[in-house]
């Protein structure tokens, strides 16, 4: 044959044998697309994953801190300075009250404001007395506010108001020209004495200026309020109360910090004491005195500043100390829950004095300058974002803008150091998604989740911990149902059933598989979880009965003589279990109100009567939260989504052992039962595992059922009776609403991340798990 | 397998054989439980059943349609009492269209044959005893024995000109809207580049009169039956009267046959399939969201078929065996593991924010600066769902090709080979329409999961209501960028988010229905090809 075609070959001609060109270009060109196509669908998985980890990227970068231009006021004596909105237009006050207006850009001088005020002329018996000038002595800015308050040697005070006007110029240039303008002029307290400082804060009651001053060498602070109300014709009416003293029994007074709330002050003296007033109606009454450092230590306060949000307080001591301290509920002696002050976190430091602390706007960063290092630090999570070189001069007075972009350092010599902040999200760290924290106004460090709230000053709460936590709890709820059923499902159809079975039940099994999670979710939540709620026992009592009746019918069955026995098939036991299950079932649910009755009554507390309620006595028992929407309804609907899987495969590896050790068991007199669990299981164990991994890959990962039927808390607590709030649960509820960009859409990503990263693992494993076993296979 | 020993001792374990029943029998009962639950809720929404008359213990009466029983909230578990809910309709009167009653209040419910049942387009359905016809042209009638089929005719008299106004409403006047969007975002355009505008003020000016034409004669029409109307009392003796234009449907619940009843639970079911919905979703039909699934189930399988099979035959046929082969197998095998939400995740950081995003800046521009800022593809739409979607189903479709490919027995390979077929020949005519019937069962699979999923288009693009469908007679005709409705999010959106739940729920249950059935169906299929697949390749081999 071979000798025949070899011969008749030679004497055809070679073309015969030659492919037309083009289908070898086809051929060729089909391969380089589906090459390119194959592969780059292949590094589009894997820049899924890229993508995703590149969003969480940016939150555990640190601040880029930049130097921008240094303006030089060239005013030998500044102590305090401010800016317009944009940061274009700086100021500086001088020791006399005199304003400086330079341009950030080149430092070019824009305007000066020269204070100049004078005492009203007298004329007394003809002799009119002249305008005498007044000299400022005391000076503050509130650069965000735009104000300047002067003190003046007589006991007076000037507020002025910085405001600046937007113009055009011919080639569309804008122009910022700025205006003093005096606001209010007044005395604050009766001493006529020079004023040393001067505070004006507006709260929620009115207009509050304070001073301090001079008598017989000690300190003395008065406090005046300017109250506006709007009448009826609209026109505002302005009311001064009467000065009142502050905090008149303080002696060695270190420095006062008011918050700008006006609601309370915190007076620091030489001993390092901190003394609280707090304000009801026109007084201030002291409400608790403490040492930031400890009561032991005499230890002084070189610097100290109240956060954005005018709870917390950052102390600075002389020997590497900075704590912050907060007002939060605390248990006093007699019990009762008072907002007090208490130390909220004890912060590493600088090495060196304290020079000073600064709060930034807007969040709850500072900058905290000690030993001629300057930190940008984070109060909540304790984070340094940035850490720089301070400058060489004393530093005045240091502001951060509005929007946390920039921030300047006003230096004695009348240089302004500016920087630039790039830092989107100061609040997170490692710490933030994943460990404990202090959060202000909260009794302990703890985690939590709240990322929104209806307040402005609200800070957002982003623990992945306890979205981890009801993740696994819900798994672990679904897994403890599902299992059980799946593996004892898939032992028996694999092994037991008869074969003909096979071909409806795992069609039946993959239909159970597709049914959407929202479906079985809107059942969960509107049907089951109102069943459960009324039928909790009945229901258990019949979860309960299901396994010792089964086991009680095999056992029954098996002691029948041997005829009976014959009249079922093997492979029909489930048939014939059937309405025995029914009936022990039905049985069980009629228990359910009996046992109620018997073992959970307790006296309600609203009508005084005992009643049998398990919820009830659930929550005077333990004092636990007993909610309808609870676990073990989203376990029990989980189950519809995780058997199946749970099943196929099991189901897959447990009939895919080899017949020859089925046969081997057999034939050395093992009865079937004997085969399936010391020959079958053991040999199919690592396929099992492989199943369970997949079918814990789902519960981890099932969205619409947690919705839908739990309350979406985030509370960390097993008590199977309540809900939880799951990473993917809480993605699908929140991340329509988050902004893009923001630290919770990216914390967001981040719980999205955690789940694949959980999920891929999971399933990797089961995937080696199942291919050695598919070799072990194929070995026998 | 092995049959019981034939000696008289029983074989060791036989109770364990019947424990692992129980596995089984409980996983059938769910299955079969929970689609009895869905088929009876949902078609019982189509249902009408005999409307009774309430009679209570302190003499009032109601007149509503049963509804459900259960135990009254707070009643203790050891002695429970029960409560009835009844639908009685008429908002505007009773302010709220469902009611609980205690049972023991009941003394008796009786039917009476005079109740007739209406469903309206505002305020729920009313069940009222009717006492006079007032017709189009404002003749009043007794309640004769033609007075039904009176109503009837004028009910759909009203429909008829409901549909015409309807008409206008939607179709023309929405073309006309849609032009003077357009017409205004060129005109914002030409002021800001101080291009002449007047040709533009002056279409802005034609349109807005041709609005107002349709406006009028949209009026015009629905003045044809403005006098219609139907008086009548209701349970507690006020008198009620309905225009017959908010009037749907109307039946004699108590004197039906059961003929009448299965012709009304048609009649629901196709407007519950091809009409709009109304009332805050929770009446009417289902039509956008049915239409919003399929176009977007099958817009999601057009992408994912020719990827996925690309990629299947990369990975098949192109490939060279390794570890870096089974490490990516390994990785598109378990992609189909990961949860359904991260792809929404992706999807909109991705998709709709990186891609939309760059989209909306090369192509929309000038949308994004004449429209308020208004995003064309850099917000959820259909396009972004599809893809979404079309990654999340990838991995199936790939593992279906891959395994269809490998089925086909090496022998036809070989042949096609020997017998001189380049590889892409091979593949073209041999390989890939033997496994044609896998890559079905997988792509089926793919568009089962798709329709059902929920999760990740709450993400990238879905809406309660959408005002638009994705296909329409507007020019492109399919609209990628819009948002639509879907079954599966409505069902959400109902049964969770809607004020009024007792109101939503039988909405909620039928269209739980219809999406279990559309998934089951697709389901099924993929099932019977595959089996015919299995026996076609068993015989053949070489």
């Amino acid at each position: 044959m071979e000798e025949n075609q070899s011969k008749s070959t030679e004497q055809l001609s070679e073309s015969r044998f030659q492919v037309s060109r083009s289908t070898l270009l086809i051929d060729s060109w089909m391969g380089r697309i589906i090459r390119l196509g194959g592969i780059s669908v292949v590094v589009a998985v894997f820049g899924m994953l890229g993508f995703l980890v590149s969003q969480i990227f940016p939150l555990f970068s640190k601040a880029k801190v930049e130097p921008l231009t240094l303006v030089d006021f060239t005013q030998a004596s500044s102590v305090a300075w401010g800016e317009d909105e944009y940061g274009e237009l700086p100021f500086s006050c001088d020791t006399k009250g005199n304003i400086t207006f330079r341009k950030a850009k080149d430092g070019s001088l824009v305007k000066t404001w020269t204070a100049d005020f004078k005492t009203t002329p007298i004329t007394l018996e003809g002799q009119t007395t002249p305008a005498v000038s007044i000299p400022v002595t005391a000076i503050k800015t509130y650069p965000r506010d735009g104000l300047v308050l002067l003190g003046l040697a007589d006991g007076s005070v000037r507020e002025l108001k910085i405001s600046y006007k937007i113009t055009f110029a011919k080639n569309g240039i804008r122009e910022l020209e700025p205006t003093v303008d005096l606001q209010y002029a007044g005395k604050i307290g009766e001493l006529n004495g020079p004023i040393l400082e001067a505070w004006s804060v507006k709260g929620p009651e009115g207009k509050l200026y304070l001073s301090r001053q001079q008598k017989d060498g000690h300190d003395v602070i008065t406090g005046r309020r300017l109250v506006e109300r709007k009448g009826l014709s609209g026109k505002a009416k302005v009311t001064v109360s009467e000065p009142f003293p502050i905090a008149a029994d303080v002696t060695d007074l270190e420095r006062v910090l008011v918050p700008s709330t006006a609601d309370s002050i915190l007076v620091i003296r030489k001993t390092g004491e901190v003394r609280v007033y707090d304000n009801s109606e026109n007084t201030f009454s002291l409400m608790q005195s403490f040492k930031p450092f400890g009561e032991a230590k005499n230890q002084t306060i070189a610097a100290a500043g109240f956060i954005f949000g005018n709870v917390s307080v950052v102390f600075q001591g002389n020997q590497n100390e900075e704590v912050v301290w907060s007002l939060y509920p605390q248990k006093q002696a007699d019990g009762q829950l008072l907002r007090r002050w208490g130390k909220i976190h004890d912060c590493e430091t600088l090495a060196g004095v304290g020079q000073g602390i600064f709060p930034a706007a807007g969040n709850k960063c500072y900058l905290s300058v000690a030993g001629g290092r300057m930190q940008i630090r984070n109060m909540t999570n304790e984070s340094i974002r940035w850490e720089g070189a301070a400058p060489a001069s004393p530093i005045q007075q240091v502001v951060f803008s509005r929007n946390y972009n920039r921030f300047s350092v006003l230096c004695e010599d009348g240089k302004l150091y500016r920087w630039s902040i790039t830092d989107h999200h100061p609040e997170a760290s490692w710490s933030t998604f994943f460990g404990k924290i202090w959060y202000e106004g909260a009794e302990a460090p703890d985690y939590t989740w709240q990322s929104s709230s209806g307040s402005d000053e609200f800070e957002a709460k982003y623990s992945l911990v306890p979205l981890i936590y009801g993740t696994v709890k819900g798994t672990f709820y679904a897994l403890l149902f599902a299992i059980p059923i799946a593996l004892l499902a898939a032992i028996y159809v694999s092994h037991f059933l008869r074969p003909e079975w096979k071909n409806v039940i795992k069609p039946l099994m993959e239909i159970m598989a597709s049914l959407p999670s929202v479906v079985l979710g809107f059942l969960a939540g509107l049907w089951l979880a109102p069943l459960v709620d009324t039928h909790l026992i009945p229901i258990l009592c019949v979860i309960a009965i299901l396994a010792p009746s089964a086991l009680l019918a095999g056992y029954v069955w098996s002691k029948l003589p041997q005829p009976v026995r014959r009249r079922v098939g093997a492979g029909w036991e489930f048939a014939y279990l059937f309405p025995f299950i029914v009936l022990c079932a039905y049985g069980a649910w009629q228990m359910g109100p009996l046992i109620e009755s018997t073992f959970f009554t307790v006296k309600d507390l609203a009508s005084g009567q005992n009643i049998s309620d398990f919820r009830e006595w659930w929550r005077q028992s333990t004092g636990l939260s007993y909610d309808a929407r609870n676990s073990l309804v989203v376990g029990f609907v989980m189950g519809f989504a995780v058997i199946p899987i749970v099943f196929t495969i099991a189901e897959d590896a447990l009939s895919n052992v080899p017949n020859s050790l089925i046969s081997g068991s057999l034939a050395l007199g093992a009865s079937r039962w004997q085969t399936v669990w010391t020959v079958v299981v053991p040999t199919a164990i690592s396929g099992i595992l492989s199943a369970i991994m997949i079918g814990f890959g789902r519960a981890v990962g099932e969205t619409m059922i947690v919705v839908m039927a739990t309350g979406n808390t985030a509370v960390m607590e097993a008590n199977p009776f309540n809900g939880m709030r799951t990473l993917s649960a809480n993605i699908a509820v929140e991340l329509p609403e988050a902004a893009a960009g923001e630290t919770h859409f990216r914390a967001l990503f981040l719980g999205a991340c955690c789940l694949f990263a959980l999920t891929f693992i999971v399933n990797t494993f089961a995937e080696i798990l199942r291919q050695r076993l598919r070799e072990r296979f194929k070995m026998n | 397998m092995a049959s019981p020993s034939s000696d008289n001792s029983t074989p060791k374990g036989e109770p364990w054989v019947w424990f692992t029943s129980v596995g089984l029998l409980i996983g059938l009962s769910m299955v079969a439980g929970l689609l009895g639950l869905v088929l009876i809720n949902g078609f019982s929404v189509f249902w009408a059943p005999p409307v009774p008359t309430v009679k209570f213990k302190d003499g009032s009466e109601i007149v509503g349609q049963f509804v459900q029983r259960r135990v009254r909230p707070n009643s203790p578990a050891s002695d429970p009492q029960y409560e009835r809910q009844y639908q009685i309709g008429l908002r505007e009167l009773n302010s709220t269209s469902y009611v609980w009653v205690d049972e023991l209040n009941i003394i008796e419910e009786k039917i009476v044959p005079e109740t007739l049942g209406l469903e309206r387009m505002e305020n729920g359905p009313a069940f009222i005893t009717p006492k006079t016809i007032v017709d189009a042209a404002g003749k009043p009638h007794a309640m004769d024995a033609t007075a039904f089929a009176m109503i009837r005719a004028e009910v759909e008299h009203a429909s008829e000109i409901r549909e015409r106004v309807l008409d206008i409403n939607q179709n023309k006047i929405g073309l006309v809207n849609a032009e003077m969007e357009e017409t205004r975002i060129s005109l914002r355009r030409a002021e800001d580049r101080q291009e002449p505008t007047v040709v533009l003020t002056d279409k802005l000016k034609t349109l807005d009169t041709k609005f107002a034409e349709l406006k009028k004669e949209a009026d015009e029409i629905s003045k044809l039956t403005a006098r219609a109307q139907l008086e009548g009392v209701d349970a507690k003796g006020r008198s009620v009267i309905i225009p017959f234009a908010g009037i749907v449907r109307a039946w004699e619940p108590n004197r039906m046959t059961t003929m009448d009843r299965i012709g009304l639970m048609f009649s629901r079911m196709h407007e519950f399939l091809f009409d709009a919905p109304r009332e805050a979703n929770t009446e009417g039909g289902l039509m956008p969201a049915i239409f919003g699934t399929l176009v977007m189930t099958v817009f999601m399988s057009l992408l994912v078929t020719p990827v996925g099979v690309i990629a299947a035959i990369y990975l098949k046929e192109y490939a060279k065996d390794g570890t870096v082969l089974r490490v990516v197998r390994i990785c598109v095998n378990n992609l189909a593991g990961v949860p359904s939400i991260v792809f929404g995740v992706f999807g909109l950081g991705f998709f709709v924010y990186v891609l939309g995003g760059t989209i909306d800046q090369l192509f929309f521009s000038d949308q994004l600066k004449y429209n308020n800022n208004t995003p064309v593809f850099g917000t959820g739409g259909l396009l972004w769902c599809s893809l979404t979607l079309a990654l999340m189903t990838l991995p199936v479709v790939i593992v279906a090709t891959e395994e269809a490919l490998s089925a086909v027995p090496r022998g036809m390979r070989e042949a096609s080979l020997a017998a001189g077929a380049s590889k892409w020949q091979t593949i073209r005519d041999i390989l890939l329409p033997a496994s044609a019937p896998g890559i079905l069962t997988g792509v089926i699979l793919a568009m089962a999961r798709g329709a059902g999923e929920v999760a990740p288009l709450m993400i990238v693009g879905v809406v309660k209501l959408a005002p638009t469908l994705p296909i329409d007679g507007l020019a492109p005709f399919l609209h990628l960028d819009r948002k639509f409705m879907h079954l599966g999010f409505h069902i959400y959106d109902l049964g969770f988010q809607s004020p009024d739940s007792d109101a939503a729920r039988p909405m909620v249950f039928a269209t739980t229905l219809l999406l279990i059935i559309l998934v089951v169906c697709l389901n099924l299929g993929a099932i019977t090809i595959r089996n015919r697949l299995r026996a076609r390749f068993k015989g053949a081999s070489f």
